[in-house]
């Protein structure tokens, strides 16, 4: 396999003014020199092979824009290396623009008031597409999701859903080795974010595109992502599978049981047997954390039931949302 | 990738082109109010003049046609800014929102793509105005018509509509750098009124101003007195071409250089 994108050390700096607060404060800043360094991403390293799919994710501002905008040349590192098909995206903005192909999810790209195939007709001149190569790349969309309804219609008066649908078929139009997809789920309904997961995953199966991903949908990485990165105020947390995320926390699993009288008392007594475990009461459930490195399941259910009568119980895997949720708030161990 | 030249360029602007008339034109009564309202502002702008002068038979040492030849020529010039570049005043808005970041991602020139995307038809109306204007005034001045004439006036509209152009450009980049850059763009698009008159009648500061600062006099005046005052053409008046010219690049540069510093908005 080959690499398509290297990043080596690769950190940027943003000068921001320090501003004071109220009018008077304004004013002063009108004057002042007073900046602060700030760092967007900071001394972040991955490599890339042709046809991964990666899921890049973080809290919101923990630098994956300011990352993409680097990979495609809009920004100039602060410092480190990026290479993109073999070249620096930002000295060569327009070459690099032509293997690659962005999707920003509320923002589309096509011309607003262009009905869908005369903008595809255009983007076939723009990239200089080959008939038989367009062909190819329509019929194999046709294949894959109802484009007709879509494809006579200005794009201004599309549902988001169709809108999103249109910006990622235009990003893989002039098959690009690589396809950044920055949230393109945001927003749609269940049907849709499906229909788009299944049609992202048959282009990168198809054309062996590589695709990085950024989502807060946890569903969106556990359909389409082998591979995920973790970054957080600049700082990159988890570079790995997705398998070996979920053993990274040993072997979670949330136990939930239901029993006779006052859940929050009750649960109050378990956090006091179980004290090595977290233990949490809702309306409907108590809930343990249990890790199974420590003690089986079926061993604390069992403690559970010689003091009480248990009504109801679940058992649930830890999961993605979950493990992210946790790397988010607590850092990476 | 093959190399992209203007041949390129042009086959893509004459289809984006095509189809945005299409589109537009499916809008009848949008399109039909509009052109009624830019034929309301060329006539009250043409009462506005003819009022003037039916009080003042010459304005230093300008007879009435001269002005409206003037008038005319400025309408001309101005016209492609208005058609070609419209999108001018958009720009604040889209690089304030984020949105102007698509721009960016598509291996076409920058300042081609973004000013390509709108097309004001309503500008050709004003452009058949003003042709109408300059014949009339060409035909009762007693003016020679010849070959070499028209060629000239062609090329100097061309040229004079080239500093409009680099105006609006400038101005619309200063959002690059500024927040407020709405009215350094409504500044410029004021100042363009000043354009319809002769640079004579105003006072030495402004004159340098308007010549070597401001250069709107470059857009009608010095350039129509290649065909007003043929016996008298000053140097200005023969650099004015390449001051078009020179101007244009440079805008091009400043609006260019602006956009390879943005850096978007957070997403």
């Amino acid at each position: 396999m080959s690499t398509v994108i290297e990043i080596k050390n690769v950190s940027k700096e943003f000068k921001v003014l320090n501003r004071r607060e109220g009018l008077k404060g304004s004013i002063k800043d009108l004057f002042s020199r007073d900046y602060k360094i700030v760092k967007a991403v900071d001394d972040i390293s991955m490599t890339i092979d042709q046809g991964e799919i990666v899921g890049y994710l973080g809290p919101n501002g923990a630098g994956k824009s300011t990352t993409i905008k680097m990979m495609t040349g809009v920004l100039e590192p602060s410092s480190g290396e990026i290479i993109v098909n073999g070249r620096v995206p930002y000295k060569n903005r327009t070459l690099n623009a032509a293997e690659i192909g962005v999707v920003f999810g509320q923002r589309s790209q096509l011309w607003w008031a262009l009905p869908l195939i005369e903008s595809f007709k255009l983007l076939k001149d723009i990239y200089g597409i080959s008939d038989a190569d367009y062909k190819n790349m329509m019929d194999f969309y046709q294949s894959q999701v109802d484009i007709e309804p879509i494809l006579h219609k200005p794009v201004r008066q599309m549902s988001l859903g169709q809108r999103t649908l249109s910006d990622i078929l235009a990003a893989f139009l002039h098959n690009p080795r690589i396809v950044f997809l920055d949230e393109p789920t945001i927003g749609l309904d269940v049907s849709m974010k499906s229909k788009i997961r299944t049609l992202i995953h048959a282009l990168n199966k198809e054309k062996n595109t590589t695709v990085i991903l950024t989502t807060h949908d946890m569903g969106d990485v556990d359909a389409l992502c082998r591979r995920i990165v973790i970054i957080d105020k600049g700082k990159m947390l988890y570079d790995n599978d997705m398998e070996h995320l979920k053993n990274f926390f040993g072997s979670y699993r949330t136990l939930k049981v239901r029993v006779k009288g006052d859940l929050k008392a009750e649960a109050e007594v378990i956090g006091k047997e179980l004290s090595e475990f977290q233990v949490t009461a809702d309306d409907e459930w108590i809930s343990i954390l249990v890790d199974e490195d420590k003690r089986k399941v079926i061993d604390v259910l069992g403690q559970l039931q010689q003091a009480r009568q248990i009504r109801d119980m679940q058992l649930e895997e830890i999961s993605t949302e979950d493990v992210i949720k946790k790397i988010y708030e607590e850092g990476v161990q | 990738m093959k190399k992209r030249g203007l041949g390129f360029y042009l086959r893509i602007y004459r289809k984006i082109l095509a189809q945005d008339l299409k589109s537009k034109m499916s809008y009848r009564a949008d399109f039909i109010i509009s052109t009624i309202g830019m034929i309301c502002t060329n006539i009250s702008g043409f009462v506005g003049f003819w009022v003037m002068f039916r009080n003042f038979p010459s304005i230093n040492g300008w007879s009435y046609y001269e002005m409206l030849f003037l008038y005319g020529f400025s309408l001309v010039s101005i016209t492609p800014v208005q058609c070609l570049f419209d999108n001018n005043w958009a720009l604040r808005g889209q690089v304030y929102s984020g949105d102007f970041i698509k721009y960016c991602f598509r291996p076409i020139n920058m300042f081609f793509y973004y000013q390509s995307e709108v097309f004001d038809i309503k500008g050709l109306g004003q452009l058949a105005f003003g042709i109408g204007t300059i014949a009339y005034s060409w035909n009762k001045i007693g003016l020679e018509f010849s070959f070499i004439a028209c060629f000239k006036l062609v090329v100097f509209l061309i040229t004079a509509s080239l500093v409009m152009i680099a105006l609006q450009n400038a101005a619309a980049a200063t959002c690059f750098w500024i927040q407020n850059s709405y009215y350094v763009l409504e500044l410029t698009f004021r100042f363009k009124d000043y354009s319809k008159y002769p640079i004579t009648i105003f006072n030495k500061a402004f004159r340098f101003i308007f010549t070597f600062i401001f250069p709107i006099a470059f857009i009608a005046y010095y350039p129509s007195l290649v065909i007003l005052r043929p016996d008298a053409i000053p140097v200005l008046t023969w650099i004015s071409p390449f001051i078009g010219i020179i101007f244009f690049y440079i805008s091009y540069r400043i609006w260019m250089y602006g956009a390879s510093k943005y850096t978007g908005t957070g997403s």
